[in-house]
């Protein structure tokens, strides 16, 4: 039987000191003899229809290998819809777009040859905003949207409505119709983030006995494998990816990016190919944080009770759907989570515009929504007049409560964590006094977020000299989850210390398939696949020990790189040994596992449209900050922040410290200044570090953290995944102190000085949004499940 | 023309124009490729390395104008397989995530701590305002600069 809390320790990650020499080689810093360089040609308009594309004159420059343009590339590729090709086709879509690709022997060679590329762009009339999308008669950004492949069923689809996830659950229309409540109505803007990973996408491709090879930087290799075989029209094992440290990823590397172009260039040219993306392409064409327009009203009643609610979330996919397509799903687990409801409806929009495509970001849909629930639950507390802590404590989802696609919550957990966010407050005094004359506020918010599982395979390898080899597709992105969590899961599992246990880098052709890492399924799902290989080679190892100690199979435990027989210290013989005398009798141990989540059960006929229909791991959290407004420059300062975070067991708590305190300094910048604008061009306005601020040392507090642990987890050792969450409330959490502070309903972020001081000095208008319709089924496309509105 | 460069104590030569960017020398042509490049701009502060024991954004310097001056780039800091003082207190700290930023940290970190007697959280703060970093939030890498700086202070003495 093994010991769970065995496994926890601070166990430091290996990468670290190279890490800090300078000596770890991440793709960027990758080569090849004979590598060429790339570049692509970009289309420098929002809409317009490709009249010509020649490249006859650029493939006769200086050191050009190979240039491939739409024609190379026949397949299109996408999440819930293969509406994405590799190159432009027919159409530009976005500002950015690639058309062509050029390797040459130098990049200055291939950036000019891009340059010569002919081409002829007659323009088309662009919608860059949502609202101009959904405009009666607007130009569809897909005219032959009907035509293309879908890969999930069931979202509804229409013209600029790229995927339409609905939930129904009661009658809604019932409770808004109630005498005895309230009807509280909040709308919200909210703009994108750029994750701004230090390394850009970054790959070397090259092509060898029919096969490519792909290096990359990414945090999906079995995605990039299936995504570059798709488009190139190749069949997928033909693909092998490989992954160094990565430097950097927040779910911007949740996609394919620019592993096929490099891929099809090392074909043509016959040379390994270099393909990196600059920081103005990084910045111009960033996979961000998706923008997000919400309406959300309530119907409560005086003593607090949410009998129905009812919410529209538009979210701007940008040219292609994209991760965006899935994301709708999380609507109903984030601005539907937190609170038991009465009735719900909620639909969720993925919006094409003519701009750079979206992407996946730490916690994706999960920190808008959270912003937008937690600000409206603070305006329900003042239209109802009750304390918004104790709405809290009496609202949040606990043991046998209904989510809103009817799955079954278990354990209370976000209402034991409010109350040691409480007693946390109790033990410190309040910052006010460093306000001074500014003006001070303070919130405490609450997050839903899940642990995206689904596949993953691992192999170990039980070596005779002791060690252990651990093989999967999981990829070291900066969390440690590989470095750290794994390893001391193995360690624990064969009775070896976390540093005898190897962790193979990601290879394609090495492991099985995974889905990926990012939303926090690492340390879960092939920690999960790690511990059932590990179960295998126990059992194969404790057969052999078995017959060299003469004792029985469960009376035999592996600790300190031992198998003892149970009771008596010093009876067997190190594990080595046996690992060596298996090589000789029977050949070399090894074990092979594999994952995927259980599929928790929603109540049939709820949620229309979803990829998941409920989660099965949930995580919640509780944030709680204090912030200084200065009434004259608009500055948000932040006095303290506060975290209690839901992590079912914590294996390497000061890893998860790290993570927390990482995690909310992004969510900090997310409120605060990071701002992304599209002009009336469709070009991000951002180019670099210089218009785009993210957070400085100066701009940090330290996080006080207190880790929750034991809520119910399926996770390996009673885990959930850490690192993904910490942002979760930030925005939320800050919002609500502002609109404390200052009196004033914030209804949009990031609060950048400007912002907030309209806000002091009451001169913006209310924030409007028109385009979504006060009625609920003006919003969507298909009418609630005749199961659904029974229930 | 060759260009004659010092480079973490070894004389080196370049045959680099000398306007292409240390940055791109030290990597490319050297393969010291612990300096970053991040931005390209100066912003982010990943490619700093010392000339003249001044931190410098090598995106922005020519390769001319550190002829014949003293470049220091973050390979330099262990000695013999040792970590120097500050990066042992970063690992100490488990500060390192993705550990793009560190190399630039490091060598502006490095000057800062070596000018400055018991620096403050808010002095190392202050000297990190042209380093950028994405995953850690800051604490730790200020704890640890903090850390070696005590330890200095406490063999000074």
């Amino acid at each position: 039987m093994l010991e769970p809390s065995n496994a926890v320790a601070n166990f430091p990650r290996r990468d670290a000191r190279d890490k800090l020499k300078g000596q770890t080689r991440y793709t960027v810093d990758g080569g090849r003899p004979g590598m060429l360089h790339a570049a692509l040609l970009r289309a420098d308009a929002p809409s317009a229809r490709i009249v010509r594309v020649d490249a006859s004159d650029a493939r006769k420059m200086p050191g050009v290998r190979a240039i491939v343009t739409a024609a190379d590339a026949p397949g299109r590729h996408g999440i819930g819809i293969a509406d994405h090709p590799l190159f432009a086709t027919g159409w530009i879509r976005y500002d950015g777009e690639p058309i062509a690709a050029v390797a040459a022997e130098t990049l200055a060679q291939a950036q000019a040859a891009a340059a010569a590329i002919i081409v002829d762009l007659e323009p088309l009339p662009a919608v860059i905003s949502m609202a101009d999308a959904l405009a009666p008669d607007a130009p569809l950004v897909h005219p032959d949207w009907r035509r293309y492949e879908e890969l999930q069923q069931g979202g509804a689809r229409a013209g600029n409505v790229a995927w339409e996830a609905t939930v129904v659950r009661g009658d809604v229309d019932a409770a808004f119709a109630r005498e005895d409540v309230a009807i509280v109505e909040s709308v919200f803007r909210i703009g994108r983030q750029n994750h701004l990973s230090f390394e850009p996408r970054a790959v070397i491709a090259s092509y060898e006995d029919g096969r490519f090879h792909i290096e990359t930087s990414t945090q999906v290799p079995w995605s990039v494998r299936g995504a570059t075989a798709k488009l190139l029209n190749v069949p997928p094992s033909q693909i092998r990816v490989t992954v160094p440290a990565v430097g950097g990823g927040f779910g911007l590397k949740f996609d394919c990016a620019l592993e096929p172009f490099a891929a099809l260039l090392a074909r043509a040219a016959e040379r390994p190919v270099r393909l990196v993306n600059s920081r103005q392409e990084e910045m111009r064409t960033c996979l961000c944080r998706e923008n997000a327009e919400i309406r959300i009203r309530s119907a409560v009643t005086k003593d607090g009770e949410i009998v129905g609610r009812e919410a529209v979330v538009l979210m701007d996919c940008g040219a292609y759907g994209g991760e965006q397509i899935f994301l709708t799903t999380m609507t109903a687990h984030t601005l539907g989570g937190n609170y038991r409801l009465g009735a719900v409806r909620l639909t969720s929009r993925a919006i094409y515009t003519n701009t750079a495509p979206n992407g996946a970001f730490r916690a994706c849909n999960g920190v808008y929504n959270t912003f937008a629930l937690e600000r409206h639950t603070d305006e329900i507390c003042a239209a109802i007049g009750v304390d918004p802590l104790a709405f809290r404590r009496r609202n949040v989802l606990g043991d046998q409560d209904i989510g809103s696609t009817g799955q079954v919550f278990e354990g209370d957990v976000l209402g034991p964590m409010l109350d040691r966010m409480a007693e946390l407050r109790d033990a410190r005094p309040s910052k006010q006094p460093m306000a001074g004359t500014r003006l001070y506020g303070r919130a405490t918010t609450v997050g839903t977020w899940f642990v995206f599982v689904g596949p993953s395979a691992a192999t170990v390898n039980l070596n005779a000299d002791g060690s252990a080899t651990l093989v999967t597709s999981g990829v070291e992105i900066g969390s440690g989850s590989m470095m750290q969590a794994l390893p001391q899961i193995v360690a624990n599992a064969l009775g070896l210390r976390p540093q005898d246990v190897i962790v193979r880098t990601a290879d394609t052709d090495a492991a099985g398939y995974d889905v990926g890492v990012g939303g926090g399924r690492t340390t879960v799902s092939l920690g999960a696949a790690s511990m059932a290989a590990c179960a295998d080679v126990r059992r194969k190892l404790l057969k052999i020990a078995s017959d060299m100690l003469e004792a029985a199979p469960e009376d035999l435990v592996l600790a300190n790189g031992r198998v003892e027989i149970v009771g008596i210290k010093g009876s067997g013989a190190t594990i080595a040994a046996v690992a060596e005398r298996a090589q000789r009798l029977v050949g070399p141990i090894s074990g092979s596992g594999s994952f995927t989540g259980p599929g928790v059960a929603a109540m049939p006929g709820c949620a229309t449209g979803h990829f998941i229909d409920a989660i099965d791991i949930p995580v919640f959290a509780v944030h709680e900050c204090e912030v200084a407004v200065d009434p004259e420059t608009g500055h948000v300062e932040v006095l303290s922040y506060c975290v209690v975070q839901d992590v079912g067991r914590a294996l390497n708590p000061r890893a998860i410290f790290g993570q927390i305190q990482g995690g909310v300094t992004q969510g900090l910048g997310y409120a605060l200044h990071e701002e992304i604008t599209v002009g009336a061009n469709g070009r991000i306005e951002q180019t670099g570090f210089e218009t785009y601020s993210v957070p400085l040392a100066q701009d940090v507090v330290p996080v006080e953290i207190s880790l929750y642990e034991g809520a119910p987890s399926i996770g390996p050792l009673g885990t959930k995944g850490a690192g993904e969450v910490p942002i979760l409330n930030v925005a939320a959490a800050i919002a609500c102190a502002v609109s404390n502070a200052t009196g004033r309903r914030v209804q949009e972020i990031p609060l950048t000085p400007p912002r907030v001081l309209a806000l002091i000095l009451g001169g913006g208008a209310a924030l409007e949004l028109p385009h979504i319709s006060p009625s609920w089924r003006d919003n969507v496309l298909t009418g609630p499940a005749p199961l659904a509105r029974a229930l | 023309m060759p260009l004659l460069l010092r480079i973490n104590g070894e004389d080196r030569t370049s045959v680099s124009d000398p306007m292409t960017p240390l940055v791109d020398v030290l990597r490319d042509e050297f393969f010291l490729t612990g300096a970053k490049v991040v931005c390209r701009e100066g912003f982010c502060g990943a490619c700093t390395v010392l000339l003249d024991g001044r931190p410098i954004a090598s995106c922005l310097a020519p390769v001319g104008l550190a002829a014949h001056g003293e470049v220091a780039t973050v390979e330099s800091l262990a000695r013999e397989g040792i970590l120097s003082p500050l990066q042992q207190a970063m690992e100490d700290a488990d500060a390192v995530q993705c550990g793009m930023c560190f190399p630039g940290m490091l060598m502006t970190l490095s000057s800062f701590l070596a000018h400055t007697r018991c620096p403050t959280r808010e002095d190392v703060k202050e000297a990190l305002v042209g380093n950028i970093c994405r995953c850690t939030g800051y604490e730790r890498i200020v704890d640890a600069a903090l850390a070696a700086a005590r330890g200095a202070d406490v063999e000074g003495r």
